[in-house]
């Protein structure tokens, strides 16, 4: 698809029409804590360079609390009432690589067999303008789980920055396409050079772990002690996966909101808990947190791929920045790699 | 951190303890907790001005050892926990090993270097940097005065805002809220075996991630720990929303202090302020 | 369409079956579903009290006598104790069918063993009549039926049935000090009374459900007896939410448990990791 030269102005015009049309306007806080919605378009990111936020921009389809329907008991009768359907269209600025990847990745699991039409609907209405990145840090890990700085997966836009306040703006889907249509400033000055990929590789995060070797090891050795050496230290709370963009646990919880009405939502959860797995017998097949870490990363580097094909981590690194006690799923997982290397040898 | 390293390999030389819960330094460079199993282990030991976690949450999370006592690396709010969790009959004095660490001060960016004008809050009203219950005392303490107390500035303002004022406060604050727990787990006085929020009959608490559920939440995690927090800012370091949590639970304890003269978590031999009731209690503060 | 939401279900009749087990016969409020509403036996679905949640339980009638739906379920937490207070006419919600089933088809032709305890009689009951309801379509049948005491057995009026019927072997037993004085029955753990009645492993399918305990120590005997593993089916009662394969809850290995199962033969047990 075509790519086209824009400005940074011409990118706040965007976002200025987008405002006056009532979009949602969607990018990273200032402080790099979450998505925030913006109320002028001199508020929007577009930072290659900037931190992923702490939080993942996933509840923007995916969100922490979300009412299923509403539940009403007058007269006797019961009735139920699906909720407002998410109508908002949406425009999220700035996402990064790794957050943006993490939207097809969702989308299998909300679509096998039964199809979750919260979790569509807003991704169908939103359009994911991704921003190259030029950050990485310790707890980068992107390359190692198949994607780059420069991956487009998962944006319907995506834009690299050439030179000061210019960017590349590449079409990416047919949503984006048809979006940027309606933008015909956008589209004036078509890029017809090619961007050297090869030259920016260099300064790419170093790969920290082959991902086959790991998925390999994690399908043979069910038990082992690496699990208990991360278990011991793991607090068991859910702040790795709910900072993560590609948790998807949720729980299901009815709540009154008066003697005759209330509502069903669905809530995040995780399989950190211990109350996640725990029978209502009193039987937890997961009863300490060794094994709920190792669920963790099997679930997320093993079981998902066997089921859809997706490894279940855009290696965005959130969940080790934000650990309360710093463990490294990278490094548990280069670990990991370590005793599959030396099981071949 | 010699000195550190040869202490607790001669704990398990001598069987003093079977384990030690301390700090290491990982491959990338961060300061983090870490288990010591025997004197190998021992060598991977740190304290640094990045030692931040209060280790003592892993008394109650660890199972105890079956050979001999839990070692602690512990810094002075570290110790504080400690002491609490012995005046709550928690654990027992007899089965820690408590390593202490005379401190100077932590910094919470692991990338930042240490002045001490960047430490962590805690530090800056800390009154325990010589911790003053302990098998072993390491380390030195730098003279020096304590840089000014930033979250006072922050107290005084809210103090003086209505109760409207503060009311819309504390709902942007608990709004971003997204129920992760982390608050809770890494908290050492958090140790409920089941945890209120959990209790579903009845449901005490909406599990929802909604103003209403967060605020429930958010004010009985502080309720809870009334005149109980030790002041290690472990809760607000962890929230991933940034919450200034610890502005409530350090002013409640510093009702406790004003109205009741205690200060939770300074000396095991005391008995704790909530458990104990006087008929003499000063009730100016329920108004 | 909402996944989430459910259809509106009356509640028709309660039996108490035991002290702590009730049954519920439902039917759907809207006619047109309860003619269209189809299912497999084995299969289960989410069955809600408004204001207090969802719970999972098997559908414990069978798929040939669709006037009603049937589920029994046991006082075990927040919305079993809702469930209890209903009355007959009360509204409840219902999503479902999921799951996969028990391989009737295969079965036809062949011997079967049903072996169950306390309410693991649920599932087993459902395909029992479906089975007998079908009767010409299979060979020998044997039921072995378990609960702790007399009183914590369900369906004991049917159990009567089952035994009057021809070529239907059905015995039933209560565990060791579970015995009234005029219990005529079988006494001693199911395991046990398995190994006694020891039925034919030749072209023989037996399901098993019951309590993890009662399972673990069944399995053995039934390889004992010479049954192969995939021969041997049962049905997990793992932990689920959502029933349709998205919250994460019932996840054994690459398994989801409400969507590959609840049905899963001895033989598939083995490869799952030992999480349940
Ligand atoms: S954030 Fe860290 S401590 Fe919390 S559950 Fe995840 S790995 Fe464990
Ligand atoms: S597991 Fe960690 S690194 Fe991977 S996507 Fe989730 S938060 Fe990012
Ligand atoms: S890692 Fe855990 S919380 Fe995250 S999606 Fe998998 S099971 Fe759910
Ligand atoms: S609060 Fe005191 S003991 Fe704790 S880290 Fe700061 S200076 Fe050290
Ligand atoms: S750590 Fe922060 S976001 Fe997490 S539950 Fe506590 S207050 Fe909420
Ligand atoms: S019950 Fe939700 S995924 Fe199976």
């Amino acid at each position: 698809m075509k790519s086209f030269i824009v400005t940074r102005s011409q990118i706040n015009s965007l976002a200025a029409e987008l405002l006056s049309k009532n979009w949602s306007i969607f990018t990273q806080s200032e402080d790099r804590k979450r998505f925030k919605q913006c109320e002028s378009e001199s508020e929007i990111s577009v930072d290659g360079n900037g931190k992923p936020s702490d939080v993942s921009f996933k509840e923007l389809f995916f969100p922490k609390s979300e009412t299923l329907f509403y539940f009403n008991r007058d007269n006797e009768e019961l009735t139920l009432l699906d909720p407002a359907e998410p109508g908002t269209k949406t425009v999220i600025f700035g996402a990064k690589p790794c957050d943006a990847a993490s939207v097809p990745v969702l989308s299998k699991v909300f679509n096998w067999d039964y199809n979750d039409e919260f979790f569509n609907k807003r991704v169908e209405n939103t359009i994911v303008i991704s921003i190259a990145c030029s950050y990485s840090d310790e707890s980068c890990f992107c390359t190692s789980v198949g994607l780059s700085p420069f991956s487009e997966i998962g944006s319907d836009l995506f834009l690299i920055p050439t030179e000061k306040d210019s960017f590349i703006l590449k079409i990416v889907s047919e949503k984006g396409e048809k979006f940027i249509n309606e933008f015909p400033f956008m589209i004036q000055k078509e890029f017809e050079g090619t961007f050297d990929l090869e030259n920016q590789k260099a300064s790419f995060p170093k790969e920290k772990f082959d991902f086959a070797s790991v998925k390999e090891w994690l399908g043979k050795n069910f038990k082992d002690e690496i699990w208990n050496e991360v278990g011991e230290l793991c607090l068991g709370c859910a702040q790795c996966a709910y900072v993560c963009p590609t948790c998807h646990c949720f729980d299901i919880v009815d709540e009154n909101c008066g003697v005759s009405c209330g509502r069903r939502v669905k809530n995040w959860d995780s399989c950190q808990f211990g109350l996640f797995t725990k029978h209502a017998s009193g039987h937890n097949p997961r009863e300490d947190q060794s094994r709920r870490y190792r669920q963790r990363v099997n679930h997320k580097f093993n079981y998902y791929k066997q089921r859809f094909d997706e490894i279940l981590c855009t290696g965005c690194g959130r969940c080790t920045r934000g650990c309360p006690v710093s463990i490294d799923i990278a490094q548990v997982l280069e670990k990991i790699q370590c005793k599959q290397s030396a099981a071949i040898v | 951190m010699n000195q550190l390293i040869e202490s607790a390999k001669d704990i398990f030389q001598n069987n003093k303890a079977a384990i030690i819960i301390g700090y290491t330094k990982d491959k990338s460079g961060r300061t983090k907790p870490f288990i010591a199993h025997n004197s190998d282990e021992a060598e991977k030991l740190t304290f640094n001005h990045h030692a931040v976690n209060n280790l003592a949450v892993y008394l109650t999370r660890l199972e105890k050892p079956k050979d001999g006592k839990i070692g602690i690396v512990a810094k002075g709010c570290d110790i504080r926990a400690i002491n609490a969790l012995i005046q709550e009959n928690q654990i027992r004095r007899d089965d820690v090993l408590i390593i202490a660490m005379n401190c100077n001060g932590v910094v919470e960016n692991q990338n930042e270097e240490f002045s001490k004008e960047n430490t962590q809050i805690k530090c800056k009203y800390c009154q325990l940097r010589t911790p003053n219950n302990y098998d072993f005392l390491l380390g030195e303490l730098e003279d020096f005065e304590l840089p000014e107390d930033s979250q006072q500035e922050l107290m005084n303002k809210l103090e003086a805002m209505t109760p409207e004022e503060r009311w819309n406060f504390w709902e942007s604050q608990f709004g971003n809220c997204i129920k992760c727990y982390a608050c809770r787990q890494v908290c050492p006085l958090c140790y409920c075996e089941q945890c209120i929020v959990e209790k579903s009959m009845p449901q005490w608490i909406e599990t929802s991630s909604t103003t209403r559920g967060n605020f429930s939440w958010n004010l009985i995690r502080a309720f809870h720990q009334a005149g109980r927090c030790i002041g290690c800012h472990e809760c607000e370091r962890v929230c991933p929303m940034d919450i200034p949590l610890t502005l409530l639970t350090r002013k409640m304890g510093m009702i406790a202090m004003k109205e009741f003269n205690y200060k939770h978590g300074m000396n095991i031999n005391e008995p704790t302020l909530i458990g104990t009731y006087s008929t003499s209690d000063n009730e100016d503060f329920i108004k | 369409m909402n996944i989430y939401k459910p259809e509106l279900v009356e509640i028709k009749e309660i039996i108490d079956e035991t002290p702590d087990i009730k049954t519920f016969r439902l039917k759907f409020k809207d006619e047109k579903l309860q003619n269209n509403f189809s299912f497999k036996a084995g299969q289960f679905a989410e069955y809600s009290v408004f204001g207090e949640g969802e719970c999972t339980f098997c559908i414990a009638s069978s798929p040939t006598r669709p006037e009603f739906l049937e589920c029994s379920f046991k006082l075990a937490g927040k919305v079993t104790k809702a469930m209890r207070k209903l009355k007959i006419g009360d509204t409840m919600g219902l999503r479902g069918p999921y799951g996969n089933s028990f391989p009737l088809e295969e079965m036809k032709g062949k011997n079967v063993v049903f072996i169950a305890g306390g309410i693991g009689l649920a599932p087993v009951r459902c395909i029992i009549w479906n089975v007998l309801d079908l009767r010409s379509e299979f060979k020998d049948i044997t039921i072995i039926y378990g609960a702790r005491s007399v009183s914590d057995l369900v369906y004991k009026y049917e159990i009567q049935d089952w035994q009057n019927m021809p070529g239907v072997k059905t015995v039933v037993t209560v565990d060791p000090g579970g015995e009234t004085s005029d219990w005529k029955g079988e006494i001693g753990f199911v395991p046990s009374i398995v190994e006694k009645v020891a039925p034919k492993n030749e072209n023989t399918i037996a399901i098993i459900c019951g309590p993890p305990i009662m399972i673990k120590y069944t399995f053995p005997v039934m390889e004992k007896l010479g049954f192969s593993e995939d021969s041997i089916i049962t049905t997990l009662e793992n932990r689920m939410k959502c029933g349709l394969g998205k919250c994460g809850r019932c996840n054994i290995g690459s398994v989801y448990v409400c969507k590959d199962g609840p049905v899963f033969t001895y033989h598939q047990l083995k490869e799952l990791p030992d999480e349940f």
